[in-house]
């Protein structure tokens, strides 16, 4: 881990709440003073349930979403700088993947064009039959035919459309990969899939992860370190194994006591009801 | 695209309507190859004639011929709804797209002149507009394409606000797409539906303001004809010859009816997506069979215990290589107050099983009619959609995963509770309310007679699972059937909520079904589990014994994938391969391809459900029984 590829500092997102002719706006802060950083190749989680602040977060660190204060820096540059002046240089760098497999997909495109698109306009590409190739190289990085070129969003299942995704993201060649909700859409099977290929993906190309999910034990099984937000606070952070095992705060322990265990012996809804 | 005309061809809605705006088209591009007469020439030794073998349609005042003039008129006809539609996508699409993407004060400031201008009864503003620029057909459509520009901006910013958030739109822009990319090549191809439908159903309401602008005299001038303005000429010789009128009358309505069908026909192409009208005729048929089905299959026979009774449920759906099995004689029951796990990857049929015991599949998507689903003894299968409602209605409650879009947003929480309890169980207005406080009460809704008060999108989506679940309740039902109930709901809520369920299920006395891919759920919640891969059980039996020792590989498969707290593995299993879809034909198991033990007979012979020694429990394993003992 040779030095940090993200280092946000002390952000703030506040949203000021109320129609544009109410009188009286409430201010939401979104995300309070929440300070982590990303080493290169490593994994991040950010885990917290929903409203706890966690995709605002991810959404400043892509640039999509212009922080109230604080700083968000990608290698040695600012991000809301890059994001005015040089989007394009900010996209080739930090890409991302979102919940919906389907959904994130352009409906009207073939999987060649949609992977077309980053590689002409991050990855300066220009030529189609080298597009293609790429492309095609692309499909095999995340383990998929190249015949899955000519087909279209909704011919794809759940899996294999987050698995485009991900190519999509990988086609310039980024430093860093904000997964929102990556896989949770994603059935038990199609998960594990996807959470191996992402873990063989980052030895492969040394790509850093932002891993934002509402699962602890998804997050753990990829995740070098994690980050507890709740509340738009962080309000714990520590590598997997001490967040999993030895839990300080309260907030991370109601997490991990919630997460469903696949064996009846151990924990079970039913007998919890009946010892209280 | 290709495949959609196909489709809109291959329906009668669709045929048809295409047909009669050929012929109108080829009136109006080569209208010398139709007439008979010239339709301007007068001819006074024949005026107001009936239909003859001369004049096929008659003749007016001036001895023209009507049918001739009939055919000429198709190209004013056509000229206006082309101008005025094209003017009103000319000027609308761009704007609405425009004040969609931008948003602020430009959409505000917009749509705010659109909705005043919306305000002025169309034909009068029409009219106002052919005063300034004189009458003719041009001036009124450029009047008409304005006013339809505005439906055109509605629909297309009302478009680009659904679609501007999906996560495609986002990813464009990280893919460096810039914004008129965004706009031409992501927002424009995905709108394109609706936008035809609008323009099949404006080229109609064109087409009847044309003529309502010719009759009045505003429109196209003599001596040429248009449909409208021999609607008025007719008018005046009605005492002479009743006939006269009937000829242009019928052309309008025809012509309108056809737009607006095929307008119709294709936006229920584009909902109903392949195999169509296929899945609708066959679906007719087989209510029909159902009906008189009273065979009884060789299976177990049916548990007289049991609350719920499912033999050999056989579910088709349609495919793009025609109807197929997605549930495969599917056979289980579950008992009063028992809650039984529905598992499997998506692609089992799980979800396609409980929407057929709660009788609420899909168009085109069918039961077999030798499929037996008995609840409360009473055999569902083949009953009608009247009587289905009426067991949801009183014994049976349904939970879906995504809460607010199964929640009416225009409607508060209160009316969407109240008022089926007043429908099915004849409460008056008063009692109903006080039940549905009631009811959200019972469900952990805080301060629930305000809260009735609130629309749905006030509620966060672990609270409208509860009011959806204060719903199903509503009923009294002694089964309840949740489809993925808590998967859209983050671990946190989902606990909170399956608590719920089960302190219900036991209080009550409801049995559950409970649909979902989350094996720790089921082990959390169930007392007894379905395993289900490519349309079958594969494996059953009480929760405690399955978890401890799963005999079908394909559950132990399952089991291995679910990341764990506490594991130390860093690599989770996977199971390679994928499911086969529901028309893959495959000899012997459908699990073999995918199978760590697979042998030879796996691929040859049928495997069936193999009853296990301890209680309650089948794997559909040739190895069931000692595969378990090999791997404990």
């Amino acid at each position: 881990m040779s030095g940090t590829v993200l280092r946000v500092g002390h952000l703030v997102v506040e949203f000021s709440g109320g129609g544009a002719f109410s009188l009286n706006r409430e201010i939401v802060r979104a995300v309070r003073d929440v300070s982590f950083h990303i080493g290169q190749g490593e994994a991040y989680g950010l885990v917290g349930e929903s409203g706890s602040g966690k995709t605002t977060s991810g959404r400043c660190v892509l640039g999509l979403q212009k922080p109230t204060s604080g700083s968000i820096t990608l290698g040695a540059d600012d991000v809301g700088e890059l994001a005015r002046h040089d989007p394009q240089a900010l996209h080739q760098r930090i890409q991302a993947v979102f919940q919906n497999p389907i959904s994130s997909l352009n409906p009207a495109m073939t999987v060649d064009r949609i992977l077309a698109e980053p590689l002409r306009r991050l990855a300066g590409v220009k030529d189609s039959a080298a597009a293609r190739t790429r492309s095609a190289e692309l499909l095999d990085a995340v383990r998929l035919p190249s015949d899955v070129l000519d087909r279209r969003p909704t011919e794809l299942s759940g899996g294999m459309a987050q698995r485009v995704s991900i190519a999509r993201a990988l086609a310039s060649s980024p430093t860093l990969i904000m997964l929102d909700e990556a896989v949770s859409a994603l059935d038990v099977a199609t998960q594990a899939q996807v959470i191996n290929l992402l873990a063989d993906l980052r030895d492969e190309t040394g790509v850093s992860y932002l891993f934002i999910a509402h699962d602890l034990a998804v997050v753990r099984h990829l995740c070098d370190r994690i980050g507890v937000m709740s509340q738009g606070e962080l309000v714990e952070e520590g590598n997997s194994a001490d967040i999993c095992h030895r839990p300080t705060h309260e907030y991370t322990q109601r997490l991990l006591a919630a997460v469903p265990v696949p064996d009846p012996n151990v924990k079970r809804v039913r007998q919890d009801l009946r010892t209280r | 695209m290709r495949s959609i005309l196909h489709r809109l061809v291959a329906r009668p809605a669709g045929f048809i309507p295409l047909f009669w705006l050929a012929i109108v088209g080829f009136c109006a591009l080569l209208p010398a190859l139709v007439m008979t007469h010239d339709p301007n020439a007068a001819d006074f030794g024949a005026i107001l004639e009936g239909p003859s073998g001369e004049h096929w349609f008659g003749t007016d005042d001036f001895g023209r011929d009507t049918f001739s003039r009939v055919v000429d008129a198709a190209r004013p006809a056509a000229m206006a709804g082309l101008q005025a539609v094209s003017i009103s996508l000319v000027l609308g699409l761009p704007i609405g797209l425009f004040v969609g993407y931008a948003g602020g004060w430009w959409d505000r400031i917009v749509m705010r002149i659109v909705d005043a201008i919306f305000s002025l009864p169309g034909l009068i503003l029409a009219f106002a507009i052919v005063a300034i620029l004189g009458p003719g057909l041009t001036n009124a459509m450029y009047s008409v394409g304005f006013l339809f520009a505005l439906r055109i901006i509605r629909l297309v910013r009302g478009m680009v606000l659904s679609v501007r958030e999906e996560p495609f739109i986002e990813a464009a822009r990280l893919s460096g797409a810039p914004t008129a990319t965004v706009l031409s090549r992501y927002l424009l191809p995905n709108m394109m539906g609706p936008l035809i439908v609008q323009v099949t159903i404006s080229f109609a309401a064109v087409l009847l303001i044309e003529a309502a602008l010719s009759f009045l005299g505003l429109g196209v001038q003599q001596p040429d004809a248009t449909w409208g303005s021999m609607l008025r000429e007719a008018r005046s010789l009605q005492r002479d010859n009743p006939w006269i009128a009937w000829p242009p009358g019928l052309a309008i309505t025809f012509t309108v009816l056809a737009f607006n069908t095929l307008g119709d026909a294709y936006r229920d192409v584009l909902t109903e997506g392949p195999g169509g009208r296929a899945k609708a005729a066959k679906r007719g048929a087989s209510l029909g069979l159902a009906q008189g089905t009273t065979a009884v299959s060789d299976a177990d026979p049916a548990d007289p215990n049991a609350l719920l009774s499912v033999r050999n449920l056989t579910v088709t759906v349609p495919t793009s290589a025609g109807p197929a099995p997605a549930v495969r004689q599917l056979s289980f029951d579950m008992r009063p107050a028992e809650v039984v796990g529905l598992v499997g990857e998506s692609g089992s049929g799980k979800t396609v099983s409980a929407l057929a015991v709660a009788g609420l599949l899909p168009r085109g998507v069918t039961i077999d009619p030798s499929s037996q689903i008995h609840f409360d003894g009473e055999q569902l299968v083949g009953k009608t959609e009247a009587d289905m409602s009426n067991v949801r209605g009183t014994g049976i409650g349904m939970i879906f995963q995504d809460p607010t879009a199964s929640l009416n947003p225009a409607l508060t929480v209160g009316y969407q509770l109240a008022e089926p309890l007043r429908i099915h169980h004849g409460l008056s207005k008063k009692d109903a309310i006080d039940r549905a406080v009631e009811l959200l009460d019972r469900v952990g809704v805080n301060n629930p007679r305000q809260r009735l008060k609130d629309f749905p999108h006030q509620f966060s989506g672990g609270m409208a699972q509860r009011v959806m679940i204060a719903m199903a309740l509503a009923s009294e039902p002694s089964l309840i059937i949740a489809d993925e109930p808590t998967t859209a709901l983050d671990v946190t809520t989902q606990r909170q909520v399956l608590e719920l369920l089960v302190e219900l299920c036991e209080d009550l006395g409801m049995a559950m079904l409970f649909i979902t891919h989350d094996l720790g759920v089921v082990a959390e919640v169930c007392d007894r589990a379905v395993v289900m891969y490519a349309g079958q059980a594969v494996e059953t039996g009480d929760v405690y014994d399955l978890f401890a020792a799963p005999d079908h590989p394909y559950s132990r498969a399952l089991l291995a994938s679910v990341p764990l707290l506490d594991g130390d593995e860093e690599r989770l299993v996977t199971i390679p391969g994928r499911v086969p879809g529901p028309g893959e034909q495959i000899a012997g198991c459908r699990f073999g391809a995918r199978c760590e033990l697979v042998h030879e007979a796996c691929t040859t012979t049928l495997v069936e459900l193999i009853t296990l020694p301890r209680d309650g429990r089948s794997s559909r394993c040739l190895l069931a029984g000692a595969s378990t003992e090999s791997n404990p």
